[in-house]
């Protein structure tokens, strides 16, 4: 057992579990959906530039001022023009928003995750492997953290908080409740793997610390750390619509899919593409990147069997 | 009068990604009252499945063909309704991990009521009484006190004497013993092995201990049944196989046996 | 076990009493003035400091503090001489909106919330816990791949587009429901129900995914355990062993998972409430950080942390009476 886990396994466990993921229908098309998301964030001002319609352009001639402002045209405006229609009222390009608000919710997510991931691991090896007052004052401020009813508390502190750069406090914010989930799986595995044979091997040949957390510990949490990372990232996206859409998080005029869902609210009666269109963009991200995690999960564990 | 258990030309075949795979292969033999035979093979040789076969236990897509017999009745391709109701009754079988095979959740006066009511039925006084005899026949030390405990308040030995007191509450005719003794320690497994050849002399029903250390049945087996990679390789009386065994591979089995002069060598019962 | 209890009882005091100073801080240095706010666009200094007098802001921080817990236990007064008002304890002071009490507040809109969470409870438990049974015992069969395909495609539906897409379609178009109203039990039974229907539905709809999954995983695990073969050898009937044997280590761990979300639910579902408009405790919260009206905020997020940590001992509590292997002992 000792030498199925020991270092330079993961390398081929890598290729094998990709290996697996391809050959995997949900994994692959979650993948191409989300590798069409980001390459849609990322080109969304040459989306602006082909349809011509910037994400806070107003197009009065769109929307009937007659009837209240609903888009001109069946399903909400969908048109040559606007190809996923225009909001009511202002008659913005809902396509032009919907890939700028992809960039500041994927923005949001991975940032969140990568500084989610980044305590959490910190801590959690922090505590697991010096032990001792360390390890009982991290594991306090963990129960004190996961205790907080988190989405109340997130919402007064990001309430409370001068109207400064928002996505950097959302960020802040999700990952200063996030952190702990994480900490505490590594912290448990760190334990572990600190009286394995072989750090103890390390340890008594005169390794560093530091040699023995990045070349001996590190490696063998990889393949959780992956795991949970990947199965956090829809939690992010939906933790950031779910604070836009109360109305605490991306400030308008900054387009966020959890805001352009609030702002239908008052809509869905009469332009029920409004709410359907980024209701559906921010559901397929969050069902792809469950998929692709549960599916990773999945492939690791399997691994793990054989 | 008929024999006990009758075992002719048994197949178990598995389902497996590239065809099915025959995991036994044409077992054959007799086992009469009073007798024990000794199943003895590496794992993976086919002998845990010989027994679930017997006890129609198998996993889900296994299927067994040939004939098994208990007192002259066909029990392979009976409907699992039918086999349940010998099961526990007139035919029980203990396992190797007796922690896992004892729910953690019940205590076990509970589990061994659990087969008498199903069996005989009655109320849950005369069953608990029932369970506390079973406990004091397997030699449990304060059986009325002990009757309310959960699993992991007992050691390992008395957990296994728990499982032998569950398996024979209905004083069943065959018990089937799939590795009793093999996760306890060497004194308890002596213990377990004693009482286990008493209670069988005792009651007079047919034992199979199923083992892969041919030293622990020299004992008390009055069969050998050797078996590997799914087919016998030697069927025979104890003595016969002890005294001249007729296959290398029993010999080499038997050569594995430490003997007092012998170093210790440490793990390869595990 | 008197001991046990009297350390947890310590440990929730504790965390409580850290929650309402860490909401404090933030409150005391982060927000803006509530007194301009009250005061509105006329306003003058000496009439800015007088609210400030009124509402106890000139006080120094730790004395705020004390004040507030002092408050929750025994009582406290506002103001002085005519403008004295008693507060009874247990006192959260009052709405700088409305200026009602804000434990009238809570107390009042406690019951809605507690309605959504019990009636969502009940649906998710019952739907979840069946579905995950069934796929568990037809493993890899079609209706174990629907149902599942369904549960992971159900838990990464946000809940409030969930809503909306539910209005949409039974209240604007098939128009089998009203749109949900405030409307007591008593008063008209029917209409209450259907009121309630579609945020139990929403609500429930996650938790139920989540529950299938989990209770599929569990029982899986549990039919593999040696003690299931045990019990098929020892000839119980299907029933019994599926009952008996496979249901209660399997849906042990559910029942605490399930104690942490119904308590965390208690302190108000938020967006649910929000969406549907019921008056509950999750409404007041939004209402409350959308007005910045701070001692409300400070009552819901003190009230959302009391449930959470009372749940969390209770959930222990019953864990040691549902699993004998687990003992109290005290640390």
């Amino acid at each position: 057992m000792a030498l199925a886990i020991h270092p330079g396994a993961p390398a081929t466990s890598g290729r094998r579990v990709a290996g697996v993921l391809l050959r995997d229908r949900g994994a692959v098309l979650s993948a191409a959906f989300l590798a069409l998301i980001v390459l849609m964030a990322l080109g969304a001002p040459l989306i602006s530039a082909i349809s011509g319609h910037g994400p806070n352009e107003f197009d009065t001639a769109a929307v009937n001022t007659d009837l209240g402002g609903v888009p001109h045209g069946a399903f909400g405006g969908i048109s040559a023009e606007h190809p996923l229609g225009v909001e009511p009222q202002n008659g913005r390009d809902i396509l032009a928003r919907i890939a700028y608000g992809a960039r500041v919710s994927l923005l949001i997510a991975a940032a969140a995750t990568a500084l989610t991931t980044l305590l959490g691991v910190v801590l959690g090896m922090l505590a697991g492997f010096v032990q001792g007052w360390v390890d009982q004052v991290i594991c306090r401020i963990m129960d004190f953290l996961m205790a907080f009813p988190a989405l109340i508390f997130m919402i007064a502190i990001l309430s409370s908080l001068p109207q400064g750069n928002r996505e950097v406090l959302l960020v802040l914010v999700i990952s200063g409740f996030g952190w702990p989930y994480l900490a505490r799986v590594v912290r448990g595995q760190t334990l572990t793997l600190v009286n394995r044979e072989f750090v103890e091997a390390a340890r008594a040949s005169g390794a560093s610390t530091g040699a023995l957390v990045f070349k001996e510990i590190l490696p063998n949490l990889r393949s959780s750390l992956i795991v949970m990372t990947t199965l956090a990232v829809p939690g992010y996206v939906g933790t950031e619509a779910g604070l836009s859409f109360l109305g605490v998080g991306v400030a308008p005029p900054t387009p966020s899919w959890g805001q352009m869902i609030a702002s239908s609210v008052g809509w869905y009666a009469v332009d029920p593409m409004y709410f359907a269109i980024p209701g559906t963009f921010l559901f397929l991200t969050v069902l792809s990147l469950t998929v692709l995690g549960d599916r990773l999960r999945a492939a690791f564990d399997a691994g793990e069997a054989s | 009068m008929s024999d006990l258990l009758v075992v002719e030309d048994l197949t178990v075949t598995f389902p497996t990604a590239r065809g099915p795979v025959d995991v036994v292969r044409s077992v054959s033999f007799t086992l009469g009252r009073d007798e024990t035979l000794g199943i003895v093979g590496e794992s993976g040789s086919g002998k845990s499945m010989t027994s679930l076969a017997v006890m129609g236990l198998l996993p889900k897509g296994a299927r067994a063909s040939g004939s098994v017999r208990l007192d002259g009745v066909e029990l392979l391709g009976r409907p699992d309704r039918e086999l349940r109701r010998l099961r526990g009754d007139r035919m029980s079988m203990i396992f190797q991990d007796p922690l896992s095979s004892l729910n953690p959740y019940y205590t076990v006066g509970l589990q061994i009521e659990e087969v008498y009511r199903a069996h005989r039925g009655g109320s849950g006084k005369d069953a608990r009484k029932v369970a506390i005899a079973a406990l004091q026949q397997v030699g449990l030390p304060d059986p009325e006190r002990r009757v309310d405990y959960y699993p992991h308040q007992f050691s390992g030995g008395q957990r296994q004497r728990v499982m032998i007191a569950m398996a024979l509450v209905c004083s069943p005719e065959l018990l089937i013993a799939d590795e009793p003794t093999t996760a306890l320690d060497v004194t308890v497994q002596a213990q377990i092995l004693g009482l286990l050849a008493g209670l069988r002399k005792d009651s007079g029903m047919g034992l199979v201990f199923i083992t892969h250390d041919l030293a622990v049945i020299s004992s008390i087996a009055t069969r050998v049944l050797v078996m590997r990679q799914g087919e016998q390789v030697e069927y025979a009386t104890a003595e016969q196989v002890f005294a001249e065994p007729r296959h290398d591979y029993t010999r080499m089995l038997l050569d594995s046996i430490p003997r007092i002069d012998d170093p210790l060598d440490e793990g390869v019962t595990a | 076990m008197a001991r046990y209890l009297a350390g947890r009882a310590a440990g929730v005091v504790v965390i409580l009493l850290l929650v309402c100073l860490f909401t404090f801080v933030i409150f005391f240095t982060l927000s803006p003035d509530p007194a301009v706010m009250i005061c509105g666009k006329t306003c003058t200094p000496e009439r800015i400091h007088q609210i400030r007098d009124a509402l106890g802001l000139n006080e120094p921080f730790l004395t705020q503090f004390f004040s507030f817990l002092i408050g929750i236990f025994a009582g406290r007064d506002y103001g002085e001489g005519a403008n004295l008002v008693h507060c009874a304890a247990p006192c959260l002071g009052y709405s700088f909106q409305t200026n009602q009490s804000v434990w009238d507040m809570v107390v009042e809109r406690l019951p809605v919330s507690a309605t959504v969470a019990i009636g969502a409870a009940v649906l998710w438990l019952l739907v979840g816990i069946a579905a995950g049974l069934v796929s568990a015992v037809k493993e890899g069969t079609w209706w174990d791949r629907a149902a599942m395909g369904l549960a992971l495609g159900g838990s990464s539906v946000p809940n409030y587009v969930l809503a909306l897409a539910l209005q949409y379609v039974l209240v604007v178009q098939l128009q089998v429901l009203p749109f949900p109203q405030a409307v007591a039990f008593g008063d008209d039974p029917v209409v209450w129900f259907q009121s309630y229907l579609m945020p139990w539905v929403v609500l429930a709809a996650g938790y139920a995914c989540l529950y299938a999954r989990l209770t599929r995983a569990n029982v899986i695990d549990t039919l593999a355990e040696n003690f299931m073969r045990t019990a098929r050898a020892k000839g119980l009937s299907p029933v019994l062993t599926m009952r008996r044997h496979a249901l209660r280590p399997a849906l042990t761990p559910i029942a605490t998972i399930f104690g942490m979300d119904f308590a965390a639910l208690l302190g108000g579902a938020l967006i649910t409430e929000t969406v549907f408009g019921l008056n509950g405790v999750g409404k007041m919260a939004a209402d409350s950080i959308a007005k910045n009206d701070q001692p409300v905020i400070m009552a819901v997020t003190l009230l959302a942390a009391f449930f959470v940590v009372v749940g969390n001992v209770v959930v222990d509590l019953v864990y040691t009476a549902l699993d004998p292997r687990v003992r109290i002992t005290a640390r």
